[in-house]
């Protein structure tokens, strides 16, 4: 159907609950298929609306291949993801909930290290010494990379990392890491400590439009207002 | 003459000033690369996983190719090469591939003359190609050294400006924070002091991520004693951008560094490594000399040239006495 609207959103957790109400608030009931682990839904009294539950991640490239006409997901996955495929999503409205920030953390220990001017200091003089690298453990290796080198640390290199990045510094896999974190009670509770001038990216949840599909989205979104 | 036709003639005339053939293998280990150059180095190379797991790259640049190869002893010091380099370049439309003619003097002995050899027997090859108004351009990263070294700042702030000087973008923001002395949280400053005497119990050799208490605490202490405020960061950082400004016929060189060392209340002696410019007088060819170049290149160490004809760069290059050391040994170099 030519005039069917496609919404993904998250799959799981607080983001995913956050999400239901938004669109619930608005008056736009989401029904979820009867069997648990289903992964459709549809919207009451909306025939030519089709949910589907997905990863946040998988959210921003579908979005960009065209799946998806409408997604909600984090602004970092959105930020993170590859130069062309931004290019092809909309930051349609931030919305009020997954708030959660990107940092730059060290080990608590290292109290020489308090600024990336620090850090900046520190990763020139491991090259000189030892002729490697600061390694950075990330799952975010676009956004480290472009905030480290607007900040003059040049002389790192990234570990890509899938989860539990906080382990990293103390398994020997990396010296330092960047991660996503809302309270920084996962960080703290691993001897981490956030560097002060450290944000890299302030992240919350968004809804996203398909570029392409701006026209035939304008009457769906003017019901979900501004 | 057709452009095949002219690098025959560049080639003819780098073969008679003495250098040799090097071809630096296509294929090369790209986090060997990495390692050395960057992170940001990795967004512009063109890179493959091979069947063992090793990532392998098209030569991104024939210096880093012609270094390596030099460094397995394949080639000898002083090559030419002639050949295709392979690389993004980020805009639209650009083709990978970037054809690259030049000389090199790997492990360099003799500054002066090593120097001199490069940018003479670049210019005799346009001659011989007879480029019309020939213009040089040269800058010498080493007086932008010699100036922050004479000035009265923390040792950090030094290393900082030095390291960043080719990163204009960059080093302007380090300028604005010198400027208004911003740097240190007096807060952490002193819950950390409290953590300082405990692990200065602690042994000194356990290793936290990567660093040793004794490092962190050396570091720690050095920093608290590096004075963190200091009165004259708006006076230095004018200084530095009056030298910035600085750009003149390389003949008036002399009489416009000592005006500069004069009128900012600098000692006179403290420009006095740069006999390898002065040297290039000898060419008698129209030189214009300018501070604020060779800022984008980060290997360079010394001297840095660009060759125009009219208003079109021809031929650019410079002294990198350090990308050797971070590929493996210490050797100066200077290219093309």
């Amino acid at each position: 159907m030519k005039d069917l609207i496609t919404i993904g959103l998250p799959s799981k957790g607080r983001l995913k609950e956050k999400s239901i109400s938004f669109f619930n608030d608005r008056g736009l009931k989401i029904i979820q298929s009867e069997k648990e682990r289903n992964y459709f839904g549809t919207i009451e009294n909306k025939p030519d609306v089709k949910i589907i539950f997905l990863h946040a991640k998988e959210i921003i490239q579908r979005l960009g291949d065209g799946t998806l006409d409408i997604g909600v997901s984090g602004l970092d996955l959105l930020k993170e993801s590859d130069i062309n495929l931004q290019s092809k999503i909309n930051i349609q409205k931030k919305l009020d909930y997954g708030n959660a920030n990107l940092v730059i953390a060290v080990p608590d220990d290292w109290i020489d290290v308090q600024t990336i001017a620090d850090l900046e200091e520190i990763s020139f003089d491991i090259r000189l010494k030892r002729n490697t690298r600061l390694r950075v453990a990330t799952k975010y290796p676009n956004l480290t990379n472009d905030f480290l080198i607007s900040k003059g640390v040049t002389q790192y290199k990234l570990i890509p990392s899938l989860g539990a990045t906080e382990t990293y510094p103390f398994i020997g896999s990396s010296e330092i890491i960047t991660d996503i974190t809302s309270t920084g009670k996962t960080l703290a509770d691993n001897n981490l400590r956030v560097l002060k001038d450290g944000l890299i990216l302030s992240s919350k949840a968004c809804l996203f439009t398909a570029k392409k599909k701006a026209t035939k989205l304008q009457p769906f979104l003017k019901s979900l207002g501004r | 003459m057709k452009s095949k036709k002219l690098s025959e003639v560049i080639i003819k005339t780098f073969k008679s000033n003495g250098f040799v053939l090097s071809e630096p293998d296509v294929l090369l280990d790209s986090d060997y690369i990495i390692e050395r150059s960057g992170e940001k180095f990795r967004s512009s190379m063109l890179s493959f996983d091979r069947e063992d797991g090793k990532t392998m790259c098209l030569r991104p640049d024939l210096t880093v190719a012609s270094c390596i190869s030099f460094l397995q002893k394949k080639t000898s010091s002083k090559i030419y090469y002639s050949g295709q380099a392979y690389r993004r370049s980020g805009g639209k439309g650009s083709n990978f591939i970037n054809d690259q003619l030049g000389i090199e003097i790997l492990g360099s002995k003799n500054l002066i003359k090593d120097d001199f050899k490069v940018i003479s027997t670049i210019l005799n090859s346009v001659k011989k190609i007879k480029m019309k108004k020939i213009k040089i351009k040269v800058g010498d990263i080493g007086l932008f050294k010699s100036l922050i070294n004479a000035l009265e700042m923390p040792e950090r702030w030094k290393l900082r400006l030095i390291r960043h000087f080719w990163r204009p973008g960059y080093f302007e923001e380090l300028l604005k924070r010198l400027e208004k002395n911003t740097d240190i949280d007096a807060v952490t400053f002193d819950t950390d002091k409290k953590r300082f005497y405990e692990m200065k119990k602690f042994d000194q050799n356990k290793v936290i991520a990567g660093r040793s208490i004794s490092e962190i605490l050396k570091r720690f202490d050095k920093k608290i004693k590096d004075p963190r405020s200091f009165a004259d960061g708006k006076k230095i950082v004018k200084i530095i951008r009056t030298f910035l400004k600085i750009n003149c016929k390389l003949s008036k060189l002399d009489e416009e560094l000592l005006n500069f060392a004069k009128k900012n209340n600098l000692k006179i002696n403290i420009f006095k490594n740069f006999k390898s410019i002065q040297n290039l007088k000898k060419l008698n060819q129209d030189i214009n000399f300018v501070t604020n170049f060779g800022r984008d290149v980060e290997y360079y160490t010394g001297i840095v040239f660009e060759v125009f004809s009219g208003t079109k760069q021809i031929a650019s290059g410079g002294r990198y006495d350090d990308l050797l050391k971070s590929l493996g040994v210490t050797l100066p170099s200077v290219q093309q």
